[in-house]
């Protein structure tokens, strides 16, 4: 291998790549822009709904002969239930015009002294969200309800309250401070989800012109005929896909971060990750680009086409996802040594612990040491593939 | 000076050259005429070292095929026919620049190269333009500068003219005929007669992976006792189907 031809093939891949809008629209502006425009929408529909609930009220049908009941005047006293009379309750529900029915015994109040329980039925549409928001509200007004009665009942026969609540729980929650959890194990779950995937597809559009690309436009074979020699060609090539996909990584991450930005009641209000934490994570990720871009030129030098790459290289995304799926929702801290022996998801894993701050040195260094081996085998494959006369002349 | 000593080229299931040997000397422009599947794309595949071949030995300018493919591929220059592969999104100079860092050639020599070459083939009004919106014929300039950026002292030649209009054709005509004049070593491969006619000296005939003539023109036609190259060529390639 000569440093020299590998720096050359390498500046010129780049210029190249970044001369093509395709590109620059494709690995830099839409990963920066997916996540803050999709959780944009999310955001904004749930906006809509609180907004709507805060505005208008929730509007509930009360179901009872007796209206004069307690418990109805209790609702009724509550601003924000907009009760409303309706002909049709099932067809109400499903249509929205009220968001619940509460359906209540006419002889409400006369069971209630006999110190019975007394059913109430709450109606919902439990696929409509601000439906099932309804039908929460209203649990929590009848359970005020049920305490104030709870409080005369016991009041009555001379007992202090404090008898129904034999421990009082403290919660001392160990995010650190200013942090919060929820923002953290939604982070935990997106992020090594996130960076696997986008590790895999960044690197595509490159590896498919490096490879199927060069040959096709017919450029391949005067490329071989000069000095360098075939390693120095794909060394040069291989690294100037990585770099593609670190940079396509780093955007779909800096749009990650756009999105949590403006939208903290979605993707948590964020979390201070310790530096150190943060360039493993972004060593772990730059090892997945490694091991894609080898892998993926490989597969695109084999192909006769652009089309024939895209073809083959398709499945390989598929396959980063079912690592990447399979520990989504494992808790990163009980995650079991045996899970940091399985390519693809040690690193995921590791990303994940990193995030809950869990700094594991064993789990690191197995990961990493497993990361150098793939790199390893996934180069010698590409090398394998670019020297075969067959491979490389296969038109 | 390119000596060819019993080449043979298998691939899984077919011998695309079956012992080939011959030779091509400074200032000679070597036709290989065969048709299409001959073996002709093959061998200069295997004389500019992207090919490994089954079995033979070929020398280039003193330098062994298999020991010193780097230094054999320093000495050759090669021009392809059919689609003219250069980078779309990159300048002509940015392309020919390329491939003269490739063959190692200083910074300060690449760019006065660079202008020369500009200069001959008549580049200078798109030399630092992309060559994306480039016509056919400026394409084929700018690969034959990149051929020959690196001064190399053999020249290769697969079916260069292919698909090419008049003029473009013309281009590469002349430039086989300047590299003639500047004493370089010429293998031109070529299945049109009348092409091979008009500027080789010798002729080498394959058919099927085998050479069945060599000699100059005038030789072939008077040991075959045909004045005319085509009917000599069915003769031999016919003869032997």
């Amino acid at each position: 291998m000569n440093m020299k031809h590998v720096l050359i093939v390498f500046k010129k891949e780049l210029i190249d790549m970044f001369r093509d809008k395709k590109t620059i629209i494709s690995s830099i502006l839409i990963p920066i822009l997916i996540f803050p425009i999709m959780y944009g929408f999310m955001g904004f529909s749930q906006k809509r709904i609180t907004k709507d609930v805060e505005e208008k009220g929730i509007a509930v049908a009360i179901e009872s002969e007796n209206k004069d009941a307690s418990i109805v005047k209790f609702l009724e006293s509550k601003e924000d239930l907009k009760i409303t009379d309706v002909t049709d309750p099932d067809e109400a529900v499903k249509k929205g015009t009220v968001q619940a029915i509460i359906f209540i015994d006419k002889d409400f109040d006369e069971i209630l002294k006999t110190n019975k329980p007394v059913p109430i039925t709450i109606q919902y549409d439990d696929t409509n969200q601000t439906s099932m928001m309804a039908a929460q509200t209203i649990r929590q007004y009848i359970s005020e309800f049920s305490s104030s009665v709870v409080t005369q009942r016991l009041t009555a026969k001379g007992i202090d309250t404090s008898i129904l609540i034999p421990i009082d729980i403290q919660e001392k929650r160990t995010a650190p401070k200013g942090d919060d959890g929820i923002g953290m194990m939604i982070f935990a779950m997106i992020m090594p989800l996130m960076l696997a995937i986008y590790s895999a597809t960044s690197v595509l559009p490159a590896a498919t012109d490096n490879g199927a690309g060069e040959k096709e436009r017919g450029t391949l074979e005067p490329l071989l005929t000069t000095q360098a020699n075939r390693l120095s060609l794909l060394m040069g090539k291989y690294l100037a896909i990585t770099v593609a996909g670190v940079i396509g990584t780093l955007a779909s991450m800096i749009g990650l971060f756009i999105a949590q930005k403006s939208n903290p009641e979605l993707l948590g209000k964020g979390m201070a990750i310790p530096i150190t934490s943060i360039l493993i994570i972004a060593l772990a990720s730059i090892c997945l680009s490694l091991i894609f871009a080898a892998i993926e030129l490989a597969i695109s030098v084999y192909a006769r086409s652009f089309k024939e790459a895209q073809t083959y290289l398709s499945p390989v995304t598929i396959l980063v996802m079912i690592p990447a799926f399979a520990v989504y929702m494992m808790d990163p801290k009980n995650i079991a040594d045996v899970y940091f022996h399985i390519p693809l998801v040690n690193i995921i894993c590791i990303i994940k612990e990193l995030i809950v701050g869990i700094y594991n040195p064993l789990h690191i260094a197995i990961s990493f040491m497993w990361a150098i081996v793939y790199i390893a085998i996934s180069i010698f494959f590409a090398k394998f593939m670019f020297d075969r006369e067959s491979v490389i002349f296969r038109v | 000076m390119i000596i060819v000593k019993n080449l043979r080229k298998r691939f899984k299931d077919f011998e695309a050259v079956k012992g080939i040997s011959f030779e091509a000397k400074e200032g000679e422009v070597l036709g290989l005429l065969g048709e299409n599947g001959a073996g002709k794309t093959t061998t200069l595949r295997i004389l500019a070292t992207m090919l490994k071949p089954t079995d033979g030995d070929a020398q280039i300018n003193g330098y062994d095929l298999l020991k010193e493919p780097e230094k054999v591929r320093a000495e050759i220059g090669i021009l392809f026919g059919g689609e003219v592969g250069i980078y779309d999104r990159l300048t002509a100079r940015e392309n020919i620049r390329y491939f003269a860092e490739l063959n190692n050639m200083k910074k300060s020599d690449i760019e006065k190269r660079i202008d020369e070459l500009s200069n001959m083939l008549d580049m200078n009004e798109y030399i630092d333009k992309r060559v994306a919106k480039f016509s056919r014929g400026m394409k084929q300039k700018v690969s034959i500068a990149r051929a020959i950026v690196h001064d190399p002292k053999v020249m290769l030649f697969d079916e260069p003219t292919s698909g090419l209009d008049v003029t473009a054709t013309r281009v590469v005509h002349d430039f086989i005929q300047t590299c003639r004049a500047e004493g370089k070593v010429i293998i031109f491969s070529s299945h049109t007669m009348s092409e091979v006619e008009k500027l080789c000296d010798r002729v080498v005939i394959i058919n099927k992976g085998e050479i069945v003539a060599n000699g100059t023109i005038p030789e072939l036609e008077k040991h075959f006792n045909n004045d005319n190259l085509e009917e000599v060529f069915m003769r031999l390639v016919g003869g032997a189907q």
